[in-house]
């Protein structure tokens, strides 16, 4: 369980949250809403740690990581997968030395399993065939699977997506969210989800958080979303997708 | 009117002075981190050979053509200008001196700065603009470990040997230059450095190379981290790592050869 307790950020004289309180339970796949720029993919490194809050409190687990040094931070952000917006492949490594690079990186595992794992997730991402392939020969879509799969890898508890479907073509995009919607199914794992596109939410979130103007505004199951009354969330109710 | 400009004006003097101080202090615990993080090349030899091949064996080619051009210039003109004193058989002890404590390892500083400083500047300021890094530290690995510390481990090990080279190559095409330009015997030319050699001068050139790969490394992976806004940031960071190190690498090998030169 990730909770933010009254969590505030600045950046220079910029407040980009304000007071930010929410709780993501394992198990489930809550949705971070919010138009671009208002400090939804902040959410999520402060979540890891990446960055420090300039108040509040982040629990992992009932751990408080808020002051935590980075070297302590390993351990907690293991727990962890993380699939970055722009999917932050190793450029130089093909899909297979990617997705098992932090298995030999930081998990004292023998060849074997962690060549099965692989195979296990180029067979669950659907990449067969292009294991020897460097990530700049795939496409868009393809690419972000990698990225799940290097997040799963791990056998995390939770799982972070920044923007999963953003910049992909439709076909894609729904390739993407039945596989974030089968990571529970199958898995059993929690996922946060920071998006601006409104139906991703209603595809895949059980709960949703709308972010506004540094503040949660919304925080309760995806079909009360229906029922909000801010004027905010009306709108973005009729646009489907936020474009500030 | 001119009390607010001179107000302005102040304001952004202290807010330039803060931000420096803040990059100070930020550099120095970045340095301090890579250091502290020397135990772990037990797990990173692979990728400091890696560097040592990068920063060393590929070096070679830039770092020999600086040294013998310049080796070769020195002669000329400390020779032109020693024939006017009668003094044309000193050109070996003064190139000598010359290349070994000044111009072996400032070349190759300078050369290694462009090299591998750009490079290092370039590869991880684009892994830092496309969360590359940002992905090591989210799952669980040090980037300070995996990608700093391996080259300032390489850079130490490989730019003595590169400065070995640099002094040799200076030597033997000043040497070349002496005999078939200013028609010195081969024989009164390196009886000239190697008899008056002392090792004092090896020190003076020798101490450089670790000062120089300390600098530059540290320098170069230092703006890489903190390259911000896209492309044109990574331009900027690899540009700002070149400057930064050339300057500290002239200012450094004043104060290496004043400081054993005064104390030696």
């Amino acid at each position: 369980m990730i909770e933010l307790r009254k969590v505030g950020l600045k950046y220079g004289d910029r407040e980009i949250l304000k007071n930010v309180s929410l709780t993501v339970q394992d198990n489930t796949i809550k949705a971070i809403l919010g138009p671009s720029g208002v400090g939804k993919s902040t959410i999520l490194k402060l979540m890891l740690g990446l960055i420090k809050p300039n108040n509040g409190q982040i629990l992992v687990d009932g751990t408080d990581i808020t002051g935590m040094k980075e070297t302590s931070l390993y351990d907690i952000r293991r727990k962890m997968g993380m699939v970055f917006q722009g999917n932050a492949l190793f450029d130089s490594l093909t899909i297979s030395q990617n997705l098992g690079f932090f298995l030999r990186e930081n998990m004292k595992l023998p060849e074997k399993e962690i060549s099965q794992r692989v195979a296990e997730q180029i067979q669950f991402a659907g990449l067969e065939g292009y294991e020897d392939q460097l990530p700049e020969s795939l496409s868009g879509g393809m690419r972000r699977r990698v990225a799940i799969g290097r997040a799963l890898i791990f056998k995390p508890h939770m799982i972070l997506f920044d923007e999963p479907t953003a910049g992909l073509d439709p076909v894609s995009s729904k390739k993407i969210l039945s596989l974030i919607s089968s990571l529970r199914h199958h898995n059993n794992l929690g996922a946060v989800i920071v998006t601006h596109i409104i139906d991703d939410v209603f595809n895949v979130a059980d709960s949703v958080a709308v972010l506004y103007q540094g503040e949660i505004i919304f925080d309760d199951v995806t079909e009360k979303l229906h029922d909000a009354e801010h004027p905010f969330i009306r709108s973005i109710l009729s646009d489907k997708i936020l474009e500030l | 009117m001119p009390v607010t400009f001179i107000q302005i004006l102040g304001k952004k003097l202290i807010l330039q002075l803060k931000a420096f101080f803040l990059t100070m202090q930020e550099f120095f615990l970045f340095s301090v981190r890579a250091f502290m993080s020397f135990p772990k090349i037990i797990r990173y030899w692979r990728d400091a050979l890696d560097q040592a091949a990068i920063c060393g064996t590929d070096s070679i080619p830039i770092v020999l053509v600086s040294a013998i051009s310049i080796g070769a210039l020195l002669a000329i003109e400390v020779g032109n200008l020693l024939e006017d004193f009668g003094a044309k058989t000193m050109l070996g002890r003064s190139t000598a001196l010359t290349v070994i404590r000044e111009l072996g390892p400032l070349l190759m500083g300078l050369m290694l700065s462009a090299r591998f400083g750009s490079r290092n500047g370039a590869e991880l300021g684009a892994m830092q603009i496309s969360e590359q890094i940002d992905a090591l530290r989210a799952f669980g690995t040090d980037p300070i470990a995996k990608l700093v510390m391996p080259r300032l481990v390489a850079a130490l090990i490989m730019f003595l040997p590169l400065t070995a080279l640099s002094d040799f190559a200076g030597l033997q095409s000043a040497a070349y230059m002496a005999e078939h330009y200013h028609r010195i015997d081969p024989g009164i030319f390196w009886n000239a450095v190697y008899p008056r050699l002392v090792a004092k001068d090896f020190v003076v050139g020798f101490l450089k190379a670790p000062v120089f790969a300390v600098i530059i490394t540290l320098v170069s992976c230092f703006n890489g981290f903190s390259a911000r806004g896209g492309t044109a940031g990574v331009g900027r960071s690899t540009i700002k790592g070149i400057v930064v190190s050339s300057g500290l690498v002239l200012i450094a090998n004043f104060y290496v050869s004043k400081i054993v030169l005064e104390n030696m």
